[in-house]
């Protein structure tokens, strides 16, 4: 798996001069993640009570919790009149960021979160920046949009422009990196850790019999004739397999290399999967209506 | 004989290792006191948490920058150059 890293499947389209490239696994990933999220919003849309006096829903106070949430931990305090405005934009976008990390959490084989790929992050970041204009005219003006670039003096001028765009290419990378990176340690911890369970298994064979040997006296002082005697059978065969390992290795290496990987999959997964892709779609989006809200001002 | 290439690829491996471990000591240090005043500032005023934690997350990921910028150019050196 860890060969596989910096090498993707890419589809080149020539439209005349142009080489364009795709990858398609990404293409398809984020497609279904949009295609999942417009499927979503539809459900949430037929739960919602024609009369707006009945009692609510459970979809409408799910939805409700939601915005609720983009309202107050994102949005924070901006004026209620920006809120409004930047609300549907702001949850999409989070929606679509969260989907797309935790995409990766999906036990497809070949299925990689399309936040991994530098365009789709590009792509969002742009989005973002054409907003943040588009809403500074809207709000401004054209004139005053295009003089917040000469403040507080003209001579600033060059310094806004690349202040532009470092901001949006660290908006990018920022996304880009963070998941590439846990992706990148996921694939290289799991090859690393059954090398180690392998390389010392002596170490580690010793290790749980000790343990065992813990656990056999506990039974013991509190009487429990009946399991002490089925563990100590359970733990002389291990001491037996611990000595014959040397021409059976895969009798229990193999296991508990398999154990090992399983454990810390779950722990690595829930890390770099759940933790730090809700994480990073959230600094994601916070970014965004703090740039958008910078415009507006 | 291709002494010369496997000195250059050993050589990308530990460009790459040094960036990367060099640009992660920045932001770790960074994160670090923001993590630190932020949380002291929660306790002090535990009814401005909500706020504090919104900009402590805008603050961490501004400090961020210079590691994720150090991690695109470790996987430049590794995998594009």
């Amino acid at each position: 798996m860890s060969s596989e890293i910096g090498k993707d499947l890419v589809w080149r389209v020539r439209l005349g001069p142009l080489s364009i490239a795709f990858n398609p696994l990404t293409l398809a990933t984020a497609l279904g993640v949009a295609l999942l999220l417009l499927l979503l919003g539809l459900w949430l849309r037929r739960g919602i009570p024609r009369d707006p006096e009945a009692r609510p829903s459970r979809r409408l106070v799910l939805l409700t919790a939601f915005l609720e949430f983009v309202d107050r931990q994102i949005l924070g305090t901006m004026e209620e009149k920006t809120k409004q405005n930047l609300l549907p934009f702001v949850a999409t976008l989070f929606l679509f960021v969260l989907a797309s990390n935790l995409s990766s959490l999906l036990p497809i084989p070949g299925l990689v979160a399309p936040t991994r790929d530098l365009n789709v992050t590009l792509g969002l970041a742009l989005l973002v920046y054409a907003f943040c204009h588009i809403y500074g005219i809207r709000t401004k003006g054209l004139l005053r949009h295009g003089k917040s670039y000469l403040e507080p003096l003209p001579v600033m001028l060059p310094m806004n422009l690349v202040g532009d765009l470092g901001r949006t290419l660290s908006h990018a990378f920022r996304l880009f990196g963070n998941i590439l990176g846990g992706s990148i340690m996921l694939a290289v911890i799991f090859p690393i850790l059954v090398n180690l369970v392998v390389r010392f298994r002596w170490i580690l064979g010793i290790f749980f019999l000790l343990v065992g040997l813990v656990a056999l006296r506990a039974l013991w002082r509190r009487g429990k004739k009946k399991a002490f005697y089925a563990l100590g059978l359970a733990w002389l065969g291990a001491l037996v397999l611990l000595v014959v390992h040397v021409w059976l290795p895969v009798l229990w290496v193999v296991p508990a290399a398999f154990l090992i990987g399983t454990g810390a999959g779950v722990v690595l997964n829930f890390f770099f999967g759940l933790f730090a892709g809700t994480i990073q779609a959230l600094v994601f989006t916070l970014l965004a209506a703090a740039y958008i809200q910078m415009a507006a001002e | 004989m291709e002494i010369g290439a496997e000195l250059v690829q050993g050589l990308k491996y530990l460009a790459a290792g040094i960036c990367m471990g060099i640009g992660a000591i920045g932001p770790a240090l960074g994160e670090g006191r923001i993590g630190a005043s932020a949380l002291e500032s929660m306790a002090r005023q535990p009814e401005m948490a909500n706020t504090l934690l919104r900009n402590m997350i805008i603050a961490d990921a501004i400090a961020e920058t210079t590691g994720i910028y150090s991690l695109i150019v470790a996987i430049m050196i590794l995998f594009v150059v």
